[in-house]
């Protein structure tokens, strides 16, 4: 399969490699503000964020001190606080699934199957959503799934149900349904560059060679492009556990997620505490992606693209 | 009344700017932008200029802040700050907010808080002539001083209940109905502690006889009660949802999807003017009373504005500002120089709505009272068993 992909692919060198040795200080002065604004408005303000995770609340001042501790971190441990990170995770994960599934077919139709000119149209098409703000696309589905919103009134105009559906609003299912539907895109977009990057040749190969559909989707396209479904996976997945609004505005009476927990923590100046959950947070995401990319080279979805 | 929990983030500092501002200063009001947003002084301004960032609901457009500037020889810059007291308060401390504004409204509880880290200043009460017009309930609210010096001053005040569907939650006039299990999926309260557990504690104390002191300010044992009760009910599916923001409250009732909730005056309103039959029930455990006081902030002092910023609470109970808040958003002003204004300035105002409305807080206030407070003395213990209703 690497065979087949390093022929399908070839390997583009970069600037710094196709330039020579004597062009790299040069290199790395014109990398130089891009290193800055990294270090200076990323790492430096995760560095704090991690630092004062550490520290404790002074209920003196209702401010932070630096009396180093774990207490914030065992904190996470209690009140369900551990429920909320395996929920939204789970309910991440639930998102990503959904919306890679989605995203695959749609993608193939895409990438594979249209020419630039319509494959431009549909990636348009797939940003509409983003038109709008997310607040209203979520509110939106209250409309559509409430008492008296646009289902229960066809199901009970249809004699399918005699009262309304209760579960369609205000549950999890209408939480999955209003992630799927405002992070779809996220997950379609990579899986088309990963379509994108097939060769016509290697199916035409293949089928010269008596592989039927099946064959070529399970043994040539669906490994080639399956970097790009993993990005698209992550892409969601990460989104998905920073959100809180369809989690608010759709979920049960109270409906918990990692971000409505650190506005509640933050509403009482528990800094600390804060700090840590987004510590643990952004601590786990990057540990997933760094793995991700090394197990499937995530970041070749953007070779030969000028990215 | 839009006074706990807002959606989204609140405002960046690009949006505490407004527009105003920027057409009047030009390349100076980028400027000035770019330097409160590192945390540095503004730009300088006249000294009868006064930045006040306080509830949206406050806000009585520019119209109002001209006859405002008129009237009082004080122009008023107005910014809303989201009302989220956790924001503002934080922005206040560790963001930029004491750099751009002199003076901020919010709802009462955290003036201790902010008094005793510096970032805001007592108020000269001498300076206020119109502070003796001010109901005296309102000055006597718990919080307004931290010792011995007033911090905060009650500028809008009312009173909070249920608000209840007829013909559907039949008559209700206890928060009991919230709880009925005769309504179970039809009843919603607000999704902040704030407000949910100071209802939840008067329903308890009076209807239940539990042995609560005082539901603004719970100790840890009577916290623990009410938290378990609410949690009870949650896990009996009791609730349809816990509500934030206006918008979302409002469309709970218009849609049906409660029958029974917690909620602001407002809401009723405007849920009537969407057809929907409601009413603001007068719950025999008593209101939920709650101030948006007026906060001078510390650099403001710094600024030399201590003056300007006196004669704008003066101001804003001269009676003009009552009358026009009362006709935007039917909020009281918690004076009588309201109806006086309206009286001499019968083709601006109408004296008897003006009055009409006093009267209607007024009676609220007659009967049994319990202040919501934004910082009990156990708020962060609050937060924790906010934390455990949500995963109950």
């Amino acid at each position: 399969m690497a065979e087949i992909e390093e022929r399908v692919v070839p390997h583009e060198p970069g600037l710094g490699e196709s330039v020579g040795a004597r062009w790299r200080p040069a290199g790395f002065l014109l990398a130089l503000p891009s290193l800055a604004v990294f270090v200076g408005v990323g790492f430096i303000p995760l560095a704090l964020i991690a630092t004062w995770s550490f520290w404790s609340f002074d209920p003196d001042t209702y401010w932070i001190k630096p009396a180093w501790s774990f207490a914030s971190y065992a904190a996470l441990l209690e009140n369900g606080r551990a429920t909320v990170f395996l929920r939204t995770a789970g309910l991440a994960a639930l998102t990503a699934t959904a919306s890679t599934l989605l995203a695959v077919p749609a993608a193939g139709v895409v990438g594979l199957l249209s020419g630039p000119r319509r494959a431009a149209l549909l990636l348009a098409l797939f940003t509409i959503p983003f038109f709008t703000s997310g607040l209203v696309r979520a509110f939106a589905w209250r409309l559509v799934l409430g008492r008296q919103g646009v289902i229960n009134n066809a199901l009970m105009s249809l004699g399918i149900v005699e009262t309304p559906v209760e579960w369609l609003l205000f549950s999890d299912f209408a939480v999955l349904l209003g992630m799927v539907a405002a992070y779809l895109p996220f997950a379609i977009v990579p899986i088309v560059l990963a379509f994108k990057r097939i060769e016509h040749s290697v199916i035409r190969a293949s089928q010269d060679l008596g592989a039927g559909f099946w064959t070529v989707l399970a043994t040539i396209v669906l490994p080639l492009v399956l970097p790009g479904i993993v990005a698209g996976f992550l892409f969601v997945f990460v989104v998905a556990v920073g959100t809180s609004m369809e989690i608010q505005l759709l979920g049960g009476a109270g409906a918990s997620s990692i971000s409505i927990m650190i506005d509640d923590v933050l509403r009482v100046v528990n800094f600390p505490l804060a700090f840590a959950i987004a510590t643990v947070v952004i601590t786990l995401l990057t540990v997933l992606i760094i793995t991700a990319n090394r197990a499937l080279g995530l970041s070749r979805l953007f070779e030969s693209l000028g990215i | 009344m839009a006074h706990s929990i807002g959606n989204g983030s609140p405002p960046g500092v690009f949006s505490q700017l407004t527009r105003r501002q920027l057409v009047q200063n030009g390349v100076l009001g980028a400027g000035a932008l770019a330097v409160g947003s590192l945390g540095l002084p503004r730009a300088a301004r006249a000294l009868d200029e006064i930045n006040f960032w306080a509830t949206g609901t406050l806000d009585i457009g520019d119209d109002g802040w001209r006859t405002f500037a008129n009237d009082s020889g004080v122009k008023v810059d107005f910014t809303d700050n989201g009302n989220d007291p956790g924001p503002v308060v934080a922005k206040l401390a560790a963001g930029n907010a004491n750099d751009i504004y002199d003076v901020a409204g919010l709802q009462g509880g955290s003036e201790k808080e902010l008094a005793r880290r510096g970032l805001v200043a007592p108020w000269d009460i001498s300076q206020i002539q119109n502070y003796a017009s001010v109901w005296q309930w309102a000055k006597d609210i718990p919080y307004l001083t931290h010792d011995g010096k007033a911090y905060g001053i009650p500028t809008v005040i009312n009173a909070d209940s249920i608000i209840a569907v007829r013909g559907k939650a039949g008559s209700v006039d206890s928060y009991g109905a919230i709880f009925d299990p005769k309504l179970k999926g039809k009843t919603a309260m607000e999704d902040a502690w704030i407000n949910s557990v100071i209802f939840t504690a008067i329903y308890l104390k009076n209807s239940e006889n539990a042995k609560i002191d005082e539901p603004g300010n719970l100790t840890a044992d009577e916290l623990g009660l009410v938290m378990e009760f609410l949690i009870k009910h949650k896990r009996d599916r009791q609730f349809r949802t816990f509500w934030n923001g206006w918008e979302q409250g409002l469309q709970l009732l218009a849609n049906q999807e409660v029958w029974v909730m917690t909620g602001w005056e407002p809401i009723v309103y405007a849920a009537r003017m969407r057809g929907v039959d409601c009413y603001y029930a007068v719950p025999k455990e008593g209101y939920e009373g709650w101030a948006n006081n007026t906060i001078l902030l510390k650099s403001a002092v710094v600024r030399g504005r201590t003056k300007a910023a006196h004669q704008l609470v003066n101001a804003l109970f001269s009676g003009f500002y009552g009358c026009k808040l009362g006709l935007l958003r039917g909020y009281v002003v918690p004076t009588d120089n309201n109806v006086a204004y309206a009286t001499a300035h019968t083709n601006a105002f109408d004296p008897a709505s003006v009055r009409k409305l006093a009267e209607h807080v007024k009676q609220k206030f007659a009967g049994k009272i319990y202040w919501q407070n934004t910082r009990p003395d156990n708020f962060q213990l609050y937060e924790t068993w906010w934390q455990r209703l949500r995963n109950a």
